[in-house]
């Protein structure tokens, strides 16, 4: 009953080998149906959204905060879409995006970069040389986004759980691997995984209700009780308390809502 | 008009240096003074003696003796004393009760730092609001406001006015008397006090008793909740929800903080779940655990966050009924009728609620509740904290204490004697279990009336004669010469010395009097009773926004230039500044306001409002006594 996210470069035979666990595993499959459910729920154009996940973010991120803004709305998406459990996830950043949940499992699929460029070429009927030039290309931007964004290599080993090359092992190694380890202990659903996955959702939609415009501001949530740790100017700002108000209206699954200052946020907060 | 000159250019600029660090607040106040105390000599605007001829000054060695005397009189519990008899003239009228409190709290300020009267009247007036009913934030933004009000009753009550006749030396005026701002001062006051009387309802806030805090065990009625509040292992999740909430609608308490309510874990409350800790339930379900039964039967009052909640356990938790009940169902507790195991330890005679405030130069602020460690140093427990409107209950060991805020103990009345005793809170506990020493109260007393009256009869410097009154307290025992050096806030001390080579750079330099003049040829001819309202609204507005001291060292010599220039009283127009510069209610920025806003459950928009009423009224008060007597 586990959460599995499948990090892959391109034409690594990540796609194939997610969809076989999820057909093994009879878990729903989630990958860019992601950008549709986070348009729906914060009305941001896709394009937008798929913009925000490609491109590394550029010199103005700093002031500007928009991939700041647009992935903890993803975040707020997705933590919502696998909360039930039961879900492949190979989308980008997985593995980052579910960071405080203890049961997802941590998948990383690579392949010898002559395979890809070989199948990139059949694929797409592209000469050997733009092949590999157009995916050494796309790896450096995911390496690019994932350090600005979140300070650290897509192809550190210990973010994973299991990385997996398909090259002598091939797809169906992978997924027989994956399913196995999925069914094992740390993985299973429990009420304690259920709670942690609502608290982290509570954690995430309250960041996003406020990103735009406090994107210091950083969540935690226990039990229902959400923290939000911000600067003194923040917390005395009228459109952030009305924020505040709205989502202890509305947000039925907030316990308590509390503000604090002047205090270093945990290094779980959202 | 003089032409402006290199050196007037680079006072101006330090002058706007100095504003600017004042209001940005990136360093403290005192190190802003201490910064233009070493820049202005390196920059040749003072000679190295100037930079340093405020430590010497008349107004700081005043100062320091006038802290030494209030620390004297406040050792010695004399003014606790007094609200006993202020309390039987009062009688239980809320507005006689203001009035008195207000008068006494005004006097005492008049002769000793704003501040420090404040922060020894707070527990007096938690006490006095608890005993006679009346709401906490009724009574103290009168007494707050009478205490700032009263230090414009003398020439030593608040630091612009003792640093004055300092500022007026260069212009060879003549200078105040102890006692020439009394009327004034007293006017002040009395129009204060009025005002809160007549309007109060009108622009205090409207807050409840203090008294539910410090009541006894809560006993839990039976018809309160649909039967038993345990939750069996076989209970559906959902059941036990609906049956929570079915008890909540039936509860008159519902969200009442700080009732106390005895539980039972159940025999198998350790089997298929994580270990769980006192520090748990407070972050889960913000409930505070106060005793707990360690196998087979020992008892723990206050256990420390990391005490492990045992199987067949009784536990005492206090909290939000709702949050209590919320505990007992997902963590299969049973929730008793009463407190029936702990009734003798939570009887209360025994232990209670108190609230305590975080002292001006408390020890504690700048800290943590975790750094501190309450509960293991005191066996104490922190409960909540009260700040600025916000109550705190989550996670409340991270959050960095302020002076001012307001943190609930629970506790043996033994053990919070002992937090008190180690001082930085201000608890609204009876006095007389403080470190007094009642046996020098007329020492101190006496000491006080020799110093006045070597500054009245015999004419002898401010400086001198205070001084010989902290001397004598001394030498007497009523403090130790310890107890006199830690008293004294050097904050404010070098806030006062570090400024006033400024004001001797804005002179010499010729820099206030181009300012003056510019400022005339701006506003044109104006009759003096016109200017000085116009220097009365300048230094309230200068006082909001840079402290009382830098506000009166940059206007003083500014003020009389113009005054000179226009015809007007030069030392009429340094008194508006004097006086004004305590004209400082509508942010709660003044130290007094910041100290009162946590236990007075105030907002911003409190101080706003009643605090515009009150700064008006006083600009014209003053303005009409200042004419009246000195017939300006």
């Amino acid at each position: 009953m586990a959460i599995i996210t499948i990090s892959r470069g391109s034409h690594s035979m990540g796609k194939a080998v997610a969809e076989r666990v999820a057909e093994k595993l009879g878990y729903r499959i989630i990958s860019r149906d992601l950008l549709l459910k986070t348009s729906d729920k914060f009305q941001v154009p896709q394009h937008t959204l798929l913009q925000a996940i490609h491109d590394a973010p550029g010199i103005f991120e700093r002031y500007k905060h928009t991939k700041q803004i647009y992935m903890a709305y993803i975040r707020s998406a997705l933590v919502e879409m696998v909360a039930e459990g039961e879900v492949v996830y190979h989308g980008l950043a997985g593995h980052l995006l579910l960071k405080g949940l203890d049961h997802v499992l941590k998948i990383r699929i690579t392949a010898n970069l002559e395979g890809r460029i070989a199948r990139k070429v059949k694929e797409e009927g592209l000469t050997e040389q733009k092949a590999r030039s157009i995916i050494m290309d796309d790896d450096e931007q995911r390496r690019k986004w994932t350090r600005k964004i979140y300070e650290t290599d897509p192809w550190d080993s210990s973010l994973y759980d299991m990385v997996i090359c398909i090259d002598k092992l091939s797809i169906e190694n992978a997924v027989d691997f994956i399913s196995s380890a999925a069914l094992t202990e740390p993985f299973r659903k429990t009420e304690a995984t259920l709670k942690k996955s609502q608290d982290l959702l509570i954690a995430c939609n309250v960041k996003a209700a406020l990103v735009e415009d406090f994107s210091d501001a950083n969540v935690t949530c226990e039990y229902g009780n959400a923290l939000v740790y911000s600067t003194e100017k923040d917390a005395h700002n009228i459109k952030f308390k009305k924020i505040l108000d709205r989502l202890r209206k509305e947000n039925s699954r907030i316990y308590n809502l509390e503000v604090h200052t002047g205090v270093t946020a945990p290094i779980n907060a959202v | 008009m003089e032409q402006l000159t290199s050196e007037m250019m680079m006072v101006l600029m330090m002058i706007g240096i100095a504003v600017f660090l004042f209001i940005v607040e990136w360093v403290r106040v005192d190190v802003v003074a201490i910064l233009m105390m070493v820049a202005l000599p390196l920059l040749h605007l003072v000679t190295p003696k100037e930079a340093f001829v405020g430590l010497s000054s008349n107004a700081v060695v005043s100062i320091i003796a006038v802290i030494i005397i209030g620390a004297g009189l406040d050792k010695t519990g004399m003014i606790n004393k007094l609200v006993k008899p202020v309390l039987v003239i009062a009688g239980t009228s809320t507005s006689r009760v203001i009035v008195a409190i207000s008068c006494t709290v005004a006097i005492i300020s008049s002769f000793m730092q704003n501040i420090g009267a404040a922060a020894l009247f707070l527990p007096a007036i938690q006490r006095i609001s608890k005993m006679q009913k009346i709401p906490l934030s009724r009574l103290l933004m009168p007494v707050g406001f009478s205490a700032i009000l009263g230090g414009t009753i003398t020439l030593v009550g608040c630091s612009p006015l003792i640093l004055l006749n300092d500022l007026l030396i260069p212009f060879d005026l003549e200078p105040f008397g102890l006692f020439d701002v009394t009327p004034i001062g007293l006017a002040l006051v009395a129009s204060g006090i009025a005002c809160f009387i007549l309007l109060g309802r009108f622009i205090l806030p409207q807050g409840e008793t203090g008294e539910s805090d410090n009541v006894a065990v809560c006993t839990l009625e039976n018809e309160e909740i649909e039967g038993d509040t345990h939750i069996d292992n076989d209970d559906d999740h959902n059941d036990g929800n609906i049956r929570l909430e079915s008890a909540e609608k039936h509860s008159r308490e519902g969200n009442e903080l700080n009732k106390r309510y005895e539980l039972t874990t159940s025999e198998d409350f350790m089997d298929y779940r994580d270990p769980v800790f006192v520090d748990d339930l407070r972050r889960r379900y913000l409930v505070n655990v106060l005793a707990l039964t360690e196998p087979p039967d020992f008892k723990t009052l206050s256990p420390p966050p990391e005490a492990e909640i045992r199987a067949g356990v009784d536990l005492v938790v206090c909290g939000k009924r709702k949050d209590v009940l919320r505990m007992a169902a997902a963590e299969e507790m049973q929730l008793k009728a009463c407190i029936e195991c702990y009734d003798k330890e939570f009887d209360s005679a025994t232990s209670g609620i108190v609230e305590a405030v975080v002292s001006p130069r408390s020890h504690f602020v700048g800290q943590t509740i975790a750094a501190i460690r309450f509960n293991d140093r005191f066996r104490v427990t922190p409960l909540e904290i009260h700040r600025q409107g916000e109550i705190y209950r989550a996670e409340i060991d991270n959050i960095m204490l302020q002076t001012g805020d307001v943190i609930s103990f629970y506790g043996t009345w033994k053990r919070l004697e002992s937090l008190h005793r180690e001082g930085g809170l201000l608890f609204s506990m009876p006095s007389d279990i403080e470190d007094m020493r009642p046996e020098k109260a007329l020492w101190a007393a006496g000491w006080l009336i020799l110093a006045l009256t070597m500054i009245m009869f015999f004419k002898i410097q401010l400086s001198v004669s205070l001084m010989t009154g902290a001397l004598g307290m001394v030498i007497t025992r009523v403090l130790s010469i310890d107890e006199a050096y830690q008293s004294v806030d050097w904050r404010t001390i070098f806030l006062l010395a570090g400024l006033i080579p400024l004001g001797i750079a804005t002179e010499k330099t010729g820099t206030a009097a181009w300012i003056a003049g510019t400022i005339l040829s701006i506003i044109g001819d104006v009759p003096p009773i016109v200017l000085l309202t116009v220097i009365g609204i300048l230094s309230t507005v200068f006082t909001l926004v840079i402290s009382n001291v830098g506000a009166t060292v940059l206007l003083v010599p500014l003020v009389v230039n113009m005054a000179l220039a226009s015809g007007a009283d030069p030392r009429m127009a340094a008194l508006v500044v004097g006086l004004a510069t305590s004209n400082s209610f509508m942010l709660p920025t003044h130290q007094v306001n910041a100290l009162y806003m946590g236990p007075g459950r105030y907002r911003t928009i409190d101080f706003i409002k009643a605090g515009s009423l009150v700064s008006v009224i006083f600009l014209v008060v003053m303005i009409a006594m200042i004419s009246l007597i000195y017939g300006i």
